[in-house]
């Protein structure tokens, strides 16, 4: 098996017997499960309306971007500081591949966190209208926009030897992010500049696009660019740290 | 087999191995000795290819293989168990072993059979379903030593491997090393010189970045019986000037400190029956003869205790 698989699959079994993650998991539930709640009493029972509301308040955005850096800081930093990291990479396995395997653990758990909610929406679909396709889009845009919060988690664990350093510094990348939508402000619309924000605003494509079902490919390719962009950052960290 | 040539490494401003050649035998166990920032670990480090020497390093061959051109091939030769061993408290000792085994690209097919092989290595096979955080320490570092014996390298690369362990513990992996001795070459860094001279072929001195000594256990055990001491100590009726006098004069003598009635003499083993001798010659009534045999301790801090080479073959200039 590739050894990427195999890195990939060690992490998920460590991931998944750790008390932590299913703190994690926990916690997540109950918070978003409670905001859903708020939510069905704010839309007044519409469902079509639900989607929007939840999945583009304060709360969600609290969890969107707080849980990645929880879930990423120790991947690397943590590892690094026990000696594990340099265990690992003395028997050949390349820099990418760790990289790599350690990103697609923690989003691919990021994403399970999202995926628990999807019951709640079975459930409500038994009493009222929800439309498969906005459910569709919405989780395309969890799954991008949370893989590249994951992946900048993954760069800045690779920074530092410290995982609260590393969640501290991965917050501040997914911050930046965040707060570039409201840049748009300072623009009016029509402007060459706003439109530029709006390609990269991950609430614009959250809440303008993906949560009222409209999947613009451009969406999807930025941030798996990002991704790309940040992986490969992340690779070249931890290849500078063998030139002592 | 090990072979350095002008190896450097550098970190920042700091020079940790300065320019540092020597030589580890196919099959035989080296001692790797050194004071603490002496260079052992880093030395280790740019073996199992975590770090990449200066580029005016000359040479640097494992197994063959020169790293310095094909890091990839040469990290596959060595198996390394760290000082800082970082295993994985959560998994079972099989499933840790088997992950490490596919990392080391062993073929899935064999994995099985090398875990219980390296498990069965290292005396270890009724841990197999252990989890790792409810191990002894022993059985962490045996744990560790299985690892560094998958895909079973020819160069082991061991870092204060009994570090940690409790007497009985030390005792039992020292029998362990011993039984891999031949199969492997083997690099020992220690701290414990007494484990070094039980169980190394060859030593070598590392201080401040330099290689200050290399050699057999032959040379070593001659320095040792060259470097020991005796104590006389003689009743008051004999004439002190005279007895220092003859001292000197033995040409195994290499120094004599007096205080009153009372010699210390640094000489081999053959003057003790010199001394008695001379003594019914002359009279002199012994009160207290004593050898005291060199340790590798002593010469060790003889060694490293200053910036100078010691001048013996083998050694490297400074």
């Amino acid at each position: 098996m590739n050894r990427t698989l195999i890195l990939l699959r060690r992490e998920l079994l460590s991931t998944f017997v750790s008390p932590v993650s299913w703190i994690i998991l926990v916690l997540f539930l109950l918070v978003m499960g409670a905001n859903m709640y708020i939510s069905i009493v704010a839309v007044g029972g519409d469902l079509r309306q639900l989607l929007s509301s939840a999945y583009g308040g304060l709360v969600f955005w609290f969890m969107f971007l707080v849980i990645p850096p929880l879930v990423t800081m120790r991947s690397l930093a943590e590892e690094h500081r026990q000696g594990a990291l340099e265990v690992l990479m003395v028997t050949g396995i390349s820099d990418a591949s760790v990289v790599i395997a350690k990103w697609a653990a923690s989003s691919i758990f990021y994403f399970t966190l999202w995926l628990g909610l999807l019951p709640l929406w079975g459930v409500l679909s038994l009493v009222g209208e929800v439309e498969p396709g906005l459910l569709f889009t919405t989780h395309v845009g969890i799954f991008f926009i949370g893989s590249a919060f994951c992946a900048n988690g993954i760069l800045a664990s690779a920074l530092t030897a410290h995982p609260l350093a590393a969640a501290g510094l991965s917050f501040t990348f997914n911050i930046a992010l965040f707060m570039v939508h409201f840049f748009s402000n300072l623009f009016r619309p029509g402007e060459i500049e706003l439109l530029w924000i709006e390609h990269v605003s991950a609430i614009h494509h959250m809440v303008d696009e993906l949560t009222r079902g409209i999947l613009d490919l451009r969406v999807p390719v930025f941030w798996f660019t990002l991704i790309l962009f940040s992986l490969f950052l992340a690779t070249r960290v931890l290849e500078r740290r063998r030139w002592a | 087999m090990i072979e350095i040539e002008d190896l450097s490494l550098t970190y920042g401003d700091r020079r940790a191995l300065d320019g540092i050649s020597f030589r580890v035998p196919a099959g035989a166990v080296t001692g790797f000795i050194g004071e603490n920032g002496a260079g052992k670990t880093s030395t280790f480090r740019v073996l199992t290819t975590w770090l990449l020497p200066d580029p005016e390093t000359q040479r640097v061959i494992v197994d063959g293989v020169d790293l310095l051109r094909d890091p990839q091939t040469a990290c596959t030769r060595v198996g390394v168990l760290p000082e800082q061993l970082a295993l994985p408290g959560e998994l079972r000792v099989a499933e840790f072993l088997r992950f490490r085994s596919g990392i080391k690209n062993v073929p899935s097919r064999q994995a099985r059979a090398e875990v219980s092989r390296v498990l069965e290595a290292v005396n270890a096979s009724d841990m197999e379903q252990r989890r790792i955080d409810t191990l002894s320490q022993g059985y962490r570092q045996r744990i560790g030593l299985a690892d560094a014996l998958l895909g079973d390298p020819p160069v082991l690369l061991l870092d204060e491997p009994t570090r940690g362990l409790d007497p009985r513990q030390i005792s039992q992996f020292r029998a362990l090393l011993d039984e891999l001795r031949g199969n492997h070459t083997l690099l020992l860094s220690s701290h414990v010189l007494g484990e070094v001279e039980q169980l190394c072929d060859r030593i070598c001195v590392i201080s401040k970045g330099k290689i200050r000594l290399e050699e057999d256990r032959e040379s070593w055990t001659q320095r040792l019986g060259k470097a020991g001491r005796w104590q006389l100590e003689l009743a008051p009726s004999a004439d002190a000037k005279k007895v220092t006098q003859w001292l000197n004069q033995q040409p195994e003598v290499q120094s004599v400190n007096r205080d009153q009635h009372h010699w210390s003499i640094q000489s081999d083993a053959a003057l003790g029956l010199r001394i008695g001798e001379k003594a019914l010659e002359e009279g002199w009534v012994i009160m207290e003869l004593r050898s005291e045999p060199a340790t590798l301790e002593s010469l060790f801090l003889e060694w490293t205790g200053s910036d100078s080479v010691a001048p013996v073959p083998g050694g490297e200039e400074s």
